[in-house]
């Protein structure tokens, strides 16, 4: 297993190719050390170690002094990033392995990416790498944040919100965006690691680092290809947290794609779906369905068997429900004799509710209507968890539903709960409710099923 | 390597066929076998010997046997090595595979024969070594499973000795590296029996 404490939690970087101009790469990279961030938002934060900037043409920039090459710095350096031109990086590199650090990350591109010249490099590269035992995370990559340790080593645009996530990704713009939408929707991430060509810190290496993380609850991964497929299956078996992963280049269109993108040669993506089944890792068809299913897998329990229950005060919502979690693979499990005595028994069941799964308790529930409904069927033995579907109606209240699913998810906590409160202004309350309470929530029904689908995936 | 060799080899069950070089033979062959037969062309430079029409399934008697014996001779004279007289077996006909994946190694598939895999690509996946539990889930997972199990009255599979199949397959190529790939197609599957009727493989 390759070290990588250092990668992640530096005392001192050096920024190799630090630039006073702003529109650089070497300057938003200083700017986000110095700053957490270029985009100002509040969950920047200074990274509050040393760092140095090297550069032989610059005096001084952004207030700090400059040194013409790292062996100019006097005091030890753990991170080197490297952003010059491709060509002078295996003499950098020298450099930085003569100065004893103990992780370089490779910004620059122009490696197995471009052409043949830059595949040479690259080697170059690795070969140092690997002689000196240095660990090395890209080249052709957006760097590393995370932000238990205050640094954004990279030249992403800002921090995204602190959180129990962390996301690997294959493309470093992809992870400029999730950093972007993660900051409006407030979604929190441990780490966030972007390891362009993996010539040597490869996707394997970075899910055992996360395995072992504390901070990490879940780990979410974007890919297009992956170089080799036996030693990613062992490290994502090993793992022992959540996985989930998106891999692009489905389509044949998209495979060219991916081909030029990368210096990988990626293969069908019915193989890969295979690996990821058999390596317990949950597969995810959308950037949207990876982020909702590591947040979902992170924070719910297990749906341990395949049968779950629908509840809800609108028949139609209901149906879509259903045939969502069919198409899904889901099963639904039929209501026993006991729980249909235990509904009618509680005097609180509309003459008319379905007395079946999905079970409809009618438009008008109260939440004490509610209430009797979750439990009752949470208690069924075969029943392993339960979407609960809210319309709004006249007398719907949905911040006292909100609550009351929030009161099962506690006392059920072997079963997972996700809801779906239909509708968008008046429901936005007992939304907020949920979502801080942890318990998933959407406007439409397939979100929440994708979410059971995700936690019936979950390793035990 | 001969590829019925190594099926044998792994216990994979082949076919009673016998190859023959005369009418007559092939005459004797079919009556020690017993009706239906199959016969086929056997040839080292024809690859496929249905398109060429080197293959006549469901032979009932004598007669018909030597009318398609002699219609093979008169048609592709050249290229014919000999016959052979295959026991036909009646079942579904479903496909046992082998891929070696560049990333991923050997991959080994499944699926019902014919239009399903070809067109509707109806095919379950599993990177070997499988597990018993992987080979019961690749066997379930196809649409068409429920044929398999003997959907309107159709012929019930042995499931368990697809699953035999499909385990010793993934054995065979994680200790044979040097095979690329590799078809059982047709796998002949009813109540009784799952026989890997014709086998193609590449080194």
């Amino acid at each position: 297993m390759k070290d990588l404490k250092y990668l992640f939690e530096p005392k001192s970087i050096a920024v190799i190719g630090a630039s006073r101009d702003e529109n650089s790469v070497g300057y938003g990279i200083l700017a986000n050390l110095l700053r957490g961030g270029v985009f100002s938002t509040r969950h920047n934060e200074p990274f509050r170690g040393n760092v140095y900037p090297i550069n032989p043409n610059a005096g001084e920039i952004l207030g700090l002094q400059c040194y013409a090459s790292i062996s100019a710095v006097r005091e030890k350096v753990d991170v080197a990033i490297i952003a010059v031109k491709s060509k002078i990086v295996p003499v950098v590199m020298k450099e930085c392995v003569q100065k004893n650090v103990k992780a370089i990350i490779i910004i620059s591109s122009g490696f197995a990416e471009f052409d043949d010249e830059g595949k040479k490099l690259q080697e170059d590269v690795l070969a140092i790498a690997k002689k000196s035992s240095i660990p090395v995370l890209g080249p052709n990559c957006l760097g590393v944040i995370n932000t238990n340790s205050c640094l954004n080593a990279s030249f992403a645009p800002a921090m995204p919100p602190k959180g129990e996530i962390s996301f690997i990704s294959q493309s470093g713009a992809l992870a400029d965006s999730i950093i972007d939408w993660a900051l409006w929707k407030n979604y929190g991430f441990s780490k966030i690691i972007s390891y362009g060509n993996a010539a040597d810190i490869d996707l394997p290496d970075l899910i055992e680092y996360l395995n072992a993380d504390k901070a990490t609850k879940a780990i979410a991964i974007y890919v297009e290809s992956i170089r080799d497929g036996r030693k990613f299956m062992a490290a994502a078996k090993q793992c022992t947290k959540p996985v989930v992963i998106m891999k692009a280049g489905k389509t044949e269109l998209g495979l060219e794609a991916a081909l030029s993108h990368t210096g990988n040669i990626a293969t069908s993506y019915e193989i890969y779906k295979a690996a990821f089944r058999q390596s317990g890792v949950h597969v995810a068809d959308n950037v949207d369905e990876l982020f909702e299913a590591a947040q979902v897998m992170a924070y719910q329990p297990r749906l341990k068997e395949n049968g779950i229950a629908i509840i809800t005060n609108g028949g139609g919502c209901g149906v879509i429900t259903a045939d969502n979690c069919i198409e899904n693979g889901l099963t639904l499990s039929p209501l026993s004799p006991e729980t249909l005595k235990a509904l009618d028994a509680s005097g609180k069941m509309h003459p008319a509710y379905s007395r079946r799964n999905p079970l409809d308790i009618v438009g008008d529930a109260l939440p004490g209507r509610y209430e009797v409904a979750i439990n009752t069927l949470l208690k069924q033995k075969d029943i392993h968890g339960a979407i609960v579907v809210q319309t709004l109606q006249t007398m719907t209240q949905p911040l006292e539903n909100a609550k009351i699913i929030v009161a099962a998810k506690e006392k059920f906590r072997d079963k997972p709960i996700t809801a779906v409160f239909m509708g968008g202004k008046f429901t936005r309350m007992g939304k907020m409710y949920l979502e801080a309470h942890k318990v998933p929530v959407s406007a439409y029904p397939l979100k929440a099923v994708l979410a059971m689908k995700a936690l019936l995936h979950k390793k035990e | 390597m001969d590829a019925k060799e190594i099926l044998k080899q792994y216990g994979i069950p082949l076919p009673v066929m016998k190859t023959v070089k005369t009418k007559q033979d092939a005459v004797d062959a079919a009556k020690a076998i017993g009706y239906p037969v199959v016969l086929k062309i056997h040839s080292s430079t024809i690859l496929h010997k249905t398109d060429v029409g080197g293959v006549k399934l469901g032979i009932e008697n004598e007669y018909q046997l030597r009318e398609a014996y002699e219609a093979m001779e008169k048609r592709l004279k050249n290229g014919i090595d000999g016959f052979l007289v295959q026991k036909m077996y009646e079942g579904h006909y479903v496909i046992a595979g082998m891929k070696r994946d560049r990333q991923f190694g050997p991959v080994v598939a499944f699926g019902l024969g014919g239009i399903f895999v070809e067109i509707m690509k109806d095919v379950s996946l599993r990177i070997a070594p499988l597990t018993g539990k992987d080979a019961d889930e690749m066997i379930k997972e196809i649409k068409t499973y429920p044929v398999l199990a003997g959907a309107r009255g159709g012929i019930k599979a042995d499931l368990a000795l697809l699953k035999d199949i499909l385990m010793k397959v993934s054995r065979l190529s994680v200790e044979h590296p040097e095979i690329k790939e590799l078809d059982l197609n047709p796998v002949v599957v009813n109540a009784k029996e799952a026989v890997a009727v014709d086998v193609r493989m590449i080194e």
